[in-house]
């Protein structure tokens, strides 16, 4: 199972360029999964590292561009009357797809914005008193401008927890920016890219990945991290129950990605900027530094 | 760590209620409009913790301060001696409390609460004012470490501030044994106000001490050196009283000194300990012989001392119980046989009914002793009150009495036959602590008795009290330790055995304040050299080099503590892995608090490519153990070796 999680990665790296340690948080997101958001200025990659992702996994896929004006019937479906048969007829909406890439998801209202993460959380979408699932695996990655920019409505601590991990893709270095100023379009790279990953298997490594161990002492580690960032003065609010849980499940799946049965400190470490960031700043996009204090702090049990 | 640029909202809190806490206690010395003031400026600031636009501005502060100044002058017109420095103070710190604006101020008002919490003792020195203000002295620590510890949490810093005050003790006690005491300046002698205390007065009217017997107060200790004196002897002598109005009795206006008494028997050696009183006299067992200044016997065989009364003081006296006090002389006389008029026929008749004009005083005595056990005399604390010639209506008519009826009803008898006598105030008794082994005497031990003059043995003690049948003594006053001691004290002591716990943690309780006067309020400079020569210091010189040393290695064990405490590693494999990084220790690789056992092995890797097979299978192994799912016996011993065979 490991080799076709690598192979995704390689063929994931062929098209994002310099990113490897971004495509593989991206991937470890979903194996546990989460929900991914990415945030950063528009143009470094965002929305083609997300039809890479559906690509290689071949799941259906749908990009919602949310706009200021978006409604959550444009999202989630709405029911039209049907002349022909005197009823009305649920269209489900773009949300119905294994894979949603919401793009620019802080431009819509906040209306707008929580249709989505309602259905992010409960897999689910109820219309008109009538509840419809959302097909199974079902992950929504969101790209996110810095909220900083003009006509953004920055999402709130509360909804930021939905997603299990958030990532900043940045500049590319100087050779990957070469190499795609010389490459081909990005665009035809994707749309020819085999299915790496089908869901089935998708689904067992999912299994595997929450069958990995964590020792007493990792989980000791684990919540000395998430003290920390309750009892110091460097956060308003420290990590939630909740944050808790994803540290750990996103930890499991890059221990899971490194072939090991067993998470250890630093499978923790090198998730906790990724999972505990967007937590514990929200407005802040520098994940690494928000977290540099726990990781300096904190000792290794 | 950021600055941060508005006080924390608790930390406040904390350091007000700290500092209310400790000029608390100065309410009982410092003047109403003192404390009054410094209430206002610190209920001012804790208002203006929730609404700081509250909070006076530049000109108000400059106001209070010329109030403060005002009033400091209007009562001590200077900023001298113990009352004006402690006042200036306590305004100092409240007018401080309403400029706190940055972290330095708060540091400035620590150290100022610090200084009125050091002058409490200026004023009390008992073991519960010095744990108060220990304790509270611990809250202003926990505000100093809340205010530097990134964790900003009330019981870390209690914690911290609890261990912080625990590892000072050591050295605290080094200090105080070792320092030179230094005894004050004259000017700095404290000048306590008058404050009334009950207890003996140097008169005596009837039912002036049936008063005292139901307080409890304590009013000295003894501890002797060797054996306790019996019950019966245990009389301890204050003021002597001669001269009577009939109602009255007062001390004698003029007594020569006179010859010490002879003495016979074994000497009893002991050490008072006396409570703060009015009266400069200290009530040595009868009679006192050996005694050093500030000590004196006046002519009533009273001891008196010099001193200053009103502190607790501690005197080193040797009695004895045998004694002769030799011939009277003729002023002496005069006074022990006066009489406030020509007694009545009734009060002839009884001592002519008694023989008392035609036998030896002995059989008089008796005689009169045997009249008061024989007829219907009673004895009460709460005796009718007899306004008209006390004594006579209280031998024909009452016969309800205490003991001072008794006492100036029997020496007005002898003064009607010409025998000289007295009455001698004083306690009777005492109760032995058995946890400190000293006898207690309270002031519900007071007592009178009389003295009369008999020939080839001087004054002698009669106590008439005792001659009292004991079914006749209320049933409130404790029969078995009246007919015990064969005489009557009243006694407030709870009779039932259930309260004997009470008993118990009192006794227990007067036996650390005894001991916390003797061992840490008293000793003095002389106490100190003694104390020091015991172990061979007997300079200054030698006291500096020893207090130097006992802080310095004291202060080394802490450190040495707080650097080479080793993390609790019950974990074996943490153990085994730690001697591990020991060996990379010797290259410099230290693996920092925050990295897992794989980066280090990376970072080790690098640095020492040859060696990067062994650190691989160490880690290896190690995160097996600690991480894995399944370690087993072998792992460890596996490790065990692997990193014996590491050659660094």
């Amino acid at each position: 199972m490991q080799n076709a999680i690598d192979q995704l990665l390689d063929s994931a790296n062929q098209v994002i360029l310099g990113k490897p340690r971004q495509v593989r948080l991206s991937v470890c997101c979903l194996l546990a999964r989460g929900h991914l958001l990415i945030e950063d200025i528009p143009g470094v990659g965002k929305t083609t590292l997300a039809h890479t992702l559906a690509k290689l996994l071949g799941l259906n896929y749908q990009r919602i561009q949310f706009t200021s004006d978006i409604l959550p019937a444009d999202i989630i479906g709405a029911s039209v009357f049907d002349a022909r048969n005197h009823a009305f007829k649920f269209h489900p909406g773009p949300v119905f797809n294994q894979m949603v890439l919401a793009d620019e998801i802080n431009r819509a209202t906040p209306k707008a914005q929580s249709a989505l993460l309602e259905a992010m959380e409960e897999h689910q979408v109820t219309v008109e008193g009538k509840t419809y699932q959302l097909p199974e695996p079902f992950f929504v990655i969101a790209t996110q401008n810095p909220s900083h920019q003009i006509g953004t409505f920055p999402l709130p601590e509360s909804q930021l927890d939905r997603f299990l991990m958030r990532i900043e893709l940045g500049y590319p270095d100087h050779q990957a920016e070469r190499q795609l100023l010389a490459g081909q379009s990005r665009r035809n790279l994707y749309e020819s890219l085999p299915v790496q990953l089908p869901p089935e298997q998708l689904q067992q490594i999912q299994q595997a990945v929450s069958q990995v161990h964590a020792s007493t002492a990792l989980l000791d580690y684990c919540q000395a991290i998430i003290g920390f960032t309750r009892e110091s003065s460097e956060y308003h609010c420290g990590l939630s129950p909740r944050a808790g849980l994803a540290l750990l499940t996103a930890a499991k799946a890059w221990a899971f990605m490194d072939r090991r049965d067993a998470v250890i400190p630093e499978d923790l470490q090198a998730v906790l900027a990724a999972v505990a960031g967007h937590r514990l700043r929200a407005g802040n996009t520098d994940s690494e530094a928000i977290v540099a204090p726990i990781l300096a702090n904190v000792a290794v049990l | 760590m950021m600055m941060k640029t508005e006080l924390d909202k608790n930390v406040l809190i904390f350091l007000l209620s700290a500092i209310g806490l400790i000029v608390f206690p100065h309410v009982y010395h410092i003047p109403t409009a003192v404390f009054g003031f410094f209430c206002l400026l610190l209920a001012w600031r804790f208002a203006g913790v929730w609404k700081p636009n509250l909070l006076p501005e530049t000109a108000v502060i400059f106001l209070l301060a010329a109030c403060g100044i005002a009033l400091l002058y209007s009562l001590h017109q200077g900023i001298f001696g113990r009352d004006a420095g402690t006042n200036l103070f306590i305004t100092a710190l409240g007018l401080k409390l309403l400029e706190i604006k940055k972290e330095r101020d708060l540091y400035l008002v620590s150290y100022l609460a610090f200084i009125v919490a050091a002058s409490q003792f200026l004023y009390e020195q008992s073991i519960l004012m010095a744990a108060y203000i220990l304790l509270v002295c611990c809250l202003l620590l926990a505000t100093l470490v809340a205010i530097n510890s990134c964790k900003a949490q009330t019981p870390a810093s209690l914690k911290t501030a609890l261990i912080i005050t625990l590892q000072a003790i050591p050295i605290a006690v080094a200090l105080f044994i070792l320092f030179p005491r230094l005894e004050a300046p004259r000017w700095m002698l404290f000048n306590e106000p008058r404050q009334t205390r009950s207890g003996l007065s140097d008169t005596m009217e009837p039912g002036s001490i049936s008063n005292l017997v139901k307080s409890y107060e304590l009013v000295f200790r003894v501890k002797f050196a060797g054996a306790i004196p019996p019950p019966e002897q245990r009389y301890w002598r204050g003021p002597v009283l001669s001269y009577t109005d009939g109602k009255r009795w007062t001390p004698a206006a003029f007594l020569k000194p006179l010859k010490s008494p002879a003495v016979t028997g074994a000497p009893y050696q002991y050490t008072m300990l006396m409570e703060p009183q009015d009266k400069n006299w200290i009530f040595a067992l009868d009679m006192p012989k050996g005694f050093s200044p500030p000590l004196s016997l006046n002519a009533g065989y009273q001891l008196i001392t010099s001193d200053s009364p009103g502190k607790r003081a501690e005197y080193q006296v040797t009695s004895y119980t045998d004694y002769n006090t030799g011939p009277i002389n003729p002023g002496e006389y005069r006074t022990a046989t006066q009489l406030p008029g020509e007694p009545s026929d009734r009060i002839k008749q009884l001592v002519s009914r008694l023989h008392g004009f035609d036998s030896p005083p002995d059989d008089f005595i008796k005689q009169l002793l045997n009249h008061f056990r024989a007829e219907d005399f009673h004895y009460t604390l709460t005796p009718p009150v007899i306004e008209e010639n006390p004594i006579e209506s209280f031998l024909f008519k009452t016969r309800y009495g205490f003991c001072s009826h008794y006492a100036s009803a029997f020496v007005y008898l002898m003064r009607v036959a010409h025998i000289p006598a007295r009455v001698v105030t004083g306690y009777q008794g005492g109760e032995l602590n058995p946890v400190g082994d000293f006898l207690e005497i309270r002031q519900a031990d007071a007592h009178a008795w009389a003295e009369v003059w008999l020939e080839n043995r001087g004054w002698v003690r009669v106590d008439p009290t005792a001659a009292i049948a004991p079914e006749r003594i209320e049933p409130e006053i404790n029969v078995t330790r009246q007919t015990a001691y064969g005489i009557a004290t009243a006694d407030k002591y709870l009779p039932l055995p259930a309260y004997n716990w009470l008993k118990h943690t009192r006794q227990l309780w007067t036996s650390v304040d005894y001991n916390w006067q003797r061992w840490v309020i008293n000793y003095d400079n002389k106490s100190q050299s003694g104390f020091l020569s015991s172990f061979g210091i007997n300079d200054l010189k030698a006291m500096i080099y020893w207090m130097i040393a006992v802080i310095g290695s004291i202060t080394a064990v802490l450190c040495w503590f707080l650097l080479y405490q080793k993390p609790k590693t019950a974990d074996k494999v943490l153990l085994i892995y730690s001697r591990f990084c020991n060996k990379l220790a010797k290259h410099g690789l230290v693996k920092n608090p925050g990295e897992g056992a794989k980066d280090f092995a990376e970072r080790a890797k690098i640095k020492l490519p040859e060696r990067a097979e062994a650190i691989d299978r160490i880690t290896a192994v190690f995160i097996r153990l600690r991480y894995g799912r399944t370690a087993t016996g072998e792992d460890l011993q596996q490790l065990k070796m692997l990193v014996g065979l590491f050659r660094a």
